[in-house]
This record gives structure tokens, sequence and C-alpha cells, in this order.
């Protein structure tokens, strides 16, 4: 177990390495900020200075070298925009981002578990249809559709809710409600799949002929033995929403690390960027690592090495 | 065993609330904006807030990388604008240019900032001396470049020594970054600290600002000049235009900047906000071309596209009247106006023979670069391309990304063809509106006319108001003439205003929080 940890906690170290070389590289292809920090009206030498003095001047390697130095000891640099840590705003911005991450993933695996349950439990039926239309109905919308119509009904029709913003517990519902639309249909669908199967083991069919009744077989034994693989796909959809969710955040200006992200891109803010995709991709392995001890607890069968 | 499946479900329920409890926590307890809106009176102060599309990056005016709507209510400038854009004492209450490079600016006595300290010359030469040292790398130092010095003469005289005569020092002092700054203050707290908790002497006072979400400020009782009718104002960012539109039909915020053309109708038709359109408060939008590349660099040529569009079909049809047609290279508000000039009308048959002419008479192919910044761009791109295909040019418009398209065309990388948009809000004067575009050597323009380049310069350096007036129309004359450019049209600007409010948008984008007085709806 210990050596188990000990490599997994290796691994994550290159992975989160890994993400923030790449990203490193890849938004400096299109050029650095100096021009888009300045007016229009800026003259050529005003933008060399600018440059020049943000160091983005030197070589691509040594800015490189430079960063990795800085980051063995913690420093993420500062955000070229807000002129303060670039570390400390993602943290400040990620409170906003869990929040509404962790009410999607509530709402979705409710609903979710609930349609993969009932679709298995009456396969084939009338449910099991209407359900899957319904699944496959949330997975096509687009998310920015499904957003902007629950404005209009919810705030701007009705006046229940608030459009947009982070300001008391009323407004997370429309937010939270459209990021979890999407994820519900892969939960829902693993859901089913994986209790089908178990329907079908062996240990099934003989608590089957012992007389036991369908309910008692599916939810006392059933569920148990099939939520493996259904953990596994909420602990990704959950650091999916952890990572930031642009879109979600954008049409709701909810003040989290999607937000941050999508404007630290638009305004090449190498710093802010950075920072942000290192804490997210920590975040995410975070998570992965937990569901994979996780499921070690649930199947002592499953080793971990 | 029903049991069990209840059982998931209560699990769920309290992990639900368990989430709601902590999401609660991290909430501020402040009352929902717009809330009291039913139950104030007319003659109570006005708690109001205003949607942008995008947060603050930093409170301090002198290091700004955005416009200065928010602080410019915190400061003030030497020099302001009223309600019809004239300029107007502020904190100087007068000013007059003593030689050709000097500018004398008598400042308003018994001034004090919120912290207590006072306003003087010392804190206008401290302010300008900050963004203009080259060490400090100010973003918008560019605005005051032509500025040599700030002499502090006495306590309450100032005079500024411009590197050659610059008529535009009282416009300057208009705008940011020339806000005044306490100097010990701002010394004490260093840029980190000053951008996020501002002191000015303005009529507003900063209260808070929760990064991503909102500032809020509230009226100095202390302020020099009339006390606002609104007492506390917070501005939030939305930034997705069709939720910034909801939001005040919602009664969640009072106004919002940058309606989309496309939601103009949802607010004309609700009956609780108003839309204010500020008729070319935005970009002069034209195609510029390469006029050293084949076939650009012959007149004839430019003119014959000029021919062949038409520009009113697309003000009408594309954008639905959020723009102004115009062949003026000056906005209706810039000094050098000088009323709407005749341009190239509508005329195919023209623009064949022309083509013709130039000996173009099959036409050629060409790339039009668009982005996406202005009001339908890429509509108006492929309505143009149909339109020169009209006249045997072929056209494939390229799409770019805007920080891209920011950083590609003041290096040249742009196609020949290339859209572009302009504005002067920074000075409303007519040489922030054409000369970066049309001087030669400048970043954004890709126009060599050694008269034209002549008449620029000499329009920027000479403080003779009728010969500059003079210069701008001879300008326009020759660029439209020589069409480095087909001409298309000046954008307009939308704002939403609620009932509860009286608030007209200006031309030079800013939001003056003490000019907003409480509108017929309020107290109903």
């Amino acid at each position: 177990m210990k050596r188990y940890l000990l490599k997994r906690l290796g691994q994550a170290l290159l992975a989160v390495l890994g993400a923030a070389t790449i990203v490193f590289f890849i938004i400096r292809l299109s050029g650095d900020p100096a021009r888009l920090m300045l007016p229009p009206e800026a003259s050529e030498e005003q933008v060399s200075a600018l440059r020049e003095s943000l160091g983005f001047n030197q070589p691509l390697w040594m800015q490189y070298l430079d960063y990795l130095r800085n980051l063995l000891t913690g420093d993420l640099g500062h955000s070229l925009y807000y002129k303060e840590s670039a570390l400390k705003l993602v943290l400040e911005r990620m409170p906003a981002t869990i929040d509404l991450a962790v009410f999607a993933i509530l709402i979705a695996v409710t609903f979710g578990l609930l349609a993969g349950i009932l679709s298995a439990y009456k396969k084939n039926s009338w449910i099991d249809y209407i359900v899957n239309a319904w699944i496959f109905l949330t997975q096509s919308l687009p998310v920015f559709w499904i957003g902007i119509v629950l404005i209009m009904v919810f705030a701007v029709r009705l006046h229940l809710l608030p459009t947009s913003g982070n300001r008391g517990l009323e407004s997370i519902v429309l937010p939270a409600v459209t990021l979890a639309a999407y994820p519900i249909a892969p939960i829902a669908r693993t859901m089913r799949a994986s209790l089908l199967e178990v329907m079908d083991k062996g240990y099934m069919v003989t608590s089957r002929a012992q007389g036991f009744s369908k309910r008692r077989r599916v939810f006392k034994r059933g569920l148990k033995n099939a939520f493996l693989p259904v953990i596994t796909v909420i602990s990704l959809e959950f650091g999916v929403m952890i990572a930031g969710a642009v879109v979600t955040e954008t049409i709701f200006s909810w003040p989290g690390v999607g937000q941050l992200i999508i404007q630290g891109v638009g305004n090449r803010d190498f710093p802010l960027v950075q920072a942000s995709i290192l804490v997210v991709s920590t975040i995410y392995i975070a998570i992965t690592l937990i569901t994979d001890l996780i499921y070690h607890r649930l199947d002592p069968r499953i080793k971990l090495q | 065993m029903k049991k069990g499946k209840f059982l998931i479900g209560l699990t769920l329920l309290t992990a639900l609330t368990a989430g709601c409890s902590t999401v609660s926590k991290t909430e501020p307890a402040a009352p929902a904006a717009g809330s009291d809106s039913a139950s104030a009176a007319p003659a109570q102060k006005l708690d109001i807030t205003i949607g942008r599309a995008f947060d603050v990056n930093g409170l301090d005016p002198g290091f700004l990388t955005e416009n200065a709507q928010v602080v410019d209510n915190i400061f003030d400038t030497l020099v302001k604008r009223d309600e019809n854009e004239q300029l107007v004492p502020g904190l100087a209450t007068d000013w007059k240019q003593i030689d050709d490079n000097t500018w004398e600016f008598k400042l308003r006595e018994g001034v004090k900032f919120t912290n207590g300290e006072p306003f003087n010359a010392e804190a206008v030469k401290y302010s300008l001396d900050r963004v203009l040292d080259p060490a400090n790398n100010a973003p918008t130092a560019s605005y005051v470049s032509t500025i040599k010095e700030v002499q502090a003469v006495d306590d309450y005289t100032v005079h500024v020594v411009t590197k050659n005569p610059d008529p535009l020092i009282p416009t300057r002092f208009n705008r940011y970054p020339t806000e005044i700054v306490p100097p010990k203050y701002t010394e004490e707290a260093g840029q980190e600290k000053f951008a996020q908790e501002p002191i000015g002497t303005g009529p507003y006072k900063f209260v808070s600002w929760d990064k991503g979400s909102s500032v809020v400020l509230e009226a100095n009782p202390d302020y020099w000049g009339e006390q606002p009718a609104v007492e506390k104002v917070t501005f939030r960012s939305i930034p997705e235009a069709s939720t910034r539109v909801s939001a005040l039909l919602n009664g969640e915020v009072d106004i919002v900047t940058a309606v989309s053309p496309e939601d103009r109708s949802k607010i004309e038709s609700s009956s609780t906000a108003k839309l204010s359109a500020v008729e070319r408060a935005g970009n002069t939008v034209y195609v510029g071309f390469k006029t050293d590349v084949k076939p650009f660099d012959d007149p004839k040529v430019r003119q014959a596209l000029n021919y062949a569009i038409d520009v009113k079909s697309i003000v009408d049809k594309v954008l639905q009247g959020s723009a102004v047609q115009t062949n003026s290279l000056i906005g209706p508000k810039d000094f050098g106006y000088a009323g709407e000039p005749d341009g190239y009308d509508y005329d195919p048959e023209k623009a064949k023979r022309l083509l013709a002419e130039a000996g173009y008479p099959d036409g050629f192919s060409a790339t039009l670069d668009t982005v996406s910044w202005y009001i339908k761009n890429t509509d108006v791109a492929q309505v143009i391309a149909e339109q020169l295909k009209a006249v045997g040019v072929t056209i494939k418009v390229n799409n770019v990304e805007s920080s891209v398209y920011r950083t590609l065309v003041p290096a040249g990388k742009q196609s020949d063809l290339y859209v572009l948009g302009w504005s002067s809000t920074n000075t409303l004067d007519a040489d922030a509106a054409i000369y970066a575009i049309l001087r030669s050597g400048e970043s954004y323009s890709t126009y060599s006319n050694p008269d034209v380049d002549a008449k620029l310069d000499e329009a920027r350096s000479t403080t003779d108001e009728e010969r500059r007036k003079q210069l701008y129309q001879e300008i326009q004359g020759e660029v439209i003439q020589d069409a480095p450019r087909i001409f298309l049209y000046q954008e307009n600007q939308y704002y939403g205003v609620s009932d509860r409010l009286n608030w007209e948008g200006r031309i030079d984008g800013s939001i003056p929080v003490s000019t907003i007085t409480a509108g017929a709806a309020d107290g109903k």
C-alpha cells in the first residue's frame, strides 16, 4: 500500500509537470502579450520595452528553465494583468468552482443513478425508453443553450431565481443544473449497463434460485456490485467540473476558475494560465488517486500495484 | 423493499443539503442588488448596480489595461467633460497655454483625498511622473508621451511642458492615465496594494472588490462637488451579453453596458427598462487595403471596390441599423468633424469599368481578414464577398481570433484586405481618429501618402484650432479620393437602463455615476 502510494505520487508529479510543460509552450505559440497589454496607439519601442521588462525577449528554453526554477521554490509568478500572485488569484477563485462542482455532481449523481437503475430494473419497458430518450436529449443539447433557456424561464419569465452571479444560495441553482445536464447521461448509461451485467452473474442467478424477489436481488446484491464502474465515471466527471466549467461559468458570470482561465488565455496572461492549469491538474490527479483508493476499499480483489 | 430506494435518495438529499450549507457560508450577506427598488422613495438615496461585460483588473488609473469606467468615479481629472462632451473644470479651475510648449493649470483649492491628504500641485506632478517614468512601464504612457515634464510652480499652479507643441493637452488631462492620486498613500501602499485599495478625490469612495464579480463604491461625503443622487453603486461583471440583458429585465441590475444589437428589442419591449442608444459612439469600421501590394497599389482598384459595395444595404439588413453609414474619417463629436462628405455610391457597373481600366477586366482573388469583435463582422464580411463577386473579385473570408488579430495587424501580418475599426474615445479628437491608421510607419497603418503624412504631423503639433480644422478637412478630401480603405460605417453603442433611473449613455463610453438620477418609475 505504502509503496503503491509512493509510486502513484511519483507518477502524479510527472503528470503535473507534463501538463505544466505543455501549457507553457502551447500558450506561447501565438506570440507574447506585450502588444495586448498596451493600447493600439502604443509605439513599437514601447512594445519592445515592455516585452523586455517582462522577459519575453529571452529565448524560449531560458524562459522555461526560469519557470521550472521558480516552480521548485513554489513561485508561480505574478499575473500580468492583476499584478498579484497568480497562485493566490487561482486559489481565491477555487471555492466558487468547488461549490458549483459539488452541487452539480450531486444533481447529476442523483438523477443519473435514478435513471440508470430505473431503466435497468425495467429493462425494455416504456420507462426504459423514456429515460433513454431523455438522456439522449440532455447529452445532445449544447450547455450554452440549456443555460440561456433556464435563465429565460426561471429568471426573466418567472422571476424565481437570479440570472447570474454568486450571491446567495439561490444563485447556484441554475448554473448547477446546467452543469449537471451533461454528466447525467454517462452516469445513467454506465449504471444501467453495469447493473444489467451484474444481474447475469452466477451469484445473482443463485440468489434467484434461492427465491429472493427481484427487488431484493437488485437492491441488496446487484447495486453493491454494479457501483464500481459508476464510481469511475462520477469521479472523472467531477474532475472535469473542478477543472472549471468554462461555458457555464461564463453564461452565469460565476466567478470561478473557468472564467479566470478563459480571461487569462484571451489576455495571454501566461503566469495566470500556467498557475490555473497547475492547480487544476493537481486536483484532477488527486481525484483519480482517491478514486483508486476507494476502488480498493470497495473491492479488495483489486490490487493496488 | 421501497426502503432501499428511499435510502439512496435520502443519502443524496442529506449530501445535497450539506453541500448547501458549505456554499452558503462563502456567500456575502449583502442583500440582492436592486431589491430595494420597490420601497425606495424618490427622495431617498439610490443604491444601484451596473452590469458590465468584464471585471476590473485593478483600480490604479495610472496602470489600467482597460477602460476607466469604474476608476473615473473614484478619481478626478484636472479637466472634465459635461453631458455635451465639452471640456469643463475638474480639479483645475482654469487652464491656458502660456507659450508654445507650456500649459498652465490653476488648481482647485481646499480639495482633499478621502484619506485626508491635501490635493495640490505636488500631487499632480507625482501622478504624472509615475506614469511617465519609463521604468514603470505604464500601459497607457503613450497617451501622455508628448509631455516632457510637469512643474509645480506653487501649491495651486502647475506647468505642463511638452516636447513639441501639443494642442491636445487639456483633453489629455481629462482621460486616464492623468487621474490624480495621493502621493503619500500611493508611495506607502505600493503598486499592488494601491490597485486593490485605491484612494482618490472623486465623487465616490472605494468600498470593496470581490475579484471576478463586483466592485462596490459609495458616495464620498466630503466631495468638493455636488453630492450625487446615487449613494452606493455596485459594478458587476456579467460577461455573457444575453445574461446581462436578462439580469436587467429581472431587476438584478439597473444599467447594462454593451447591449448586443440583437437584444435591443428585448429591452425596448420591456415594461421596466429602456434602451439608451448612443449613435456613432463605437468604432468606425472599414476594410483596409495593403496599399503597397498588387493590385491594391492602384487607386483605381481601390475606388472600384468602394463602388462595388452597397453599404446602405449592409447597414440596414445585416446590421439592422446598429451602425451609421459614413464616409467621414472623423466622428461627429470629435474635434475636426466637418459634416458628412460625399463618397462612393453603390455602382457595380462603374466598379467593373474601373477594374477594366486598371487592367483587371476579369477581376482577381484576394483574402479578407475579419474578426468577431465588431458587430456581426463575419456576416458583414460574407456580404462584402458576395457583392465583390458580382464585379468579378473573388474573396475568401478569413475569420481570425481576436487576441491573435490584435497582434497580427500591428505586425503587418494580416491579409491584403482586412477589416479594422478605430475609435477616438480617448481624446475625442481627429488626431486619435486617424493618425495611427493613416500615417505611414504607424503600426496600424497600411497607407503611405507623403502629403497626408505632412498634414497629419502638422495638425498634431499646431495649437491653432482653425488651422487644424482646415488640415483635417484637406486630409479627409484627399483620403476619400485616394481610397486606402473601403468606407463602411460607424457602430452605435447600446445601454439598457432601468426605469427607476434617469441616465443616457455617453459617446466617450464613460459612466459618471454622479450624473445618474432617480427616474420616473422609482418609488412606484
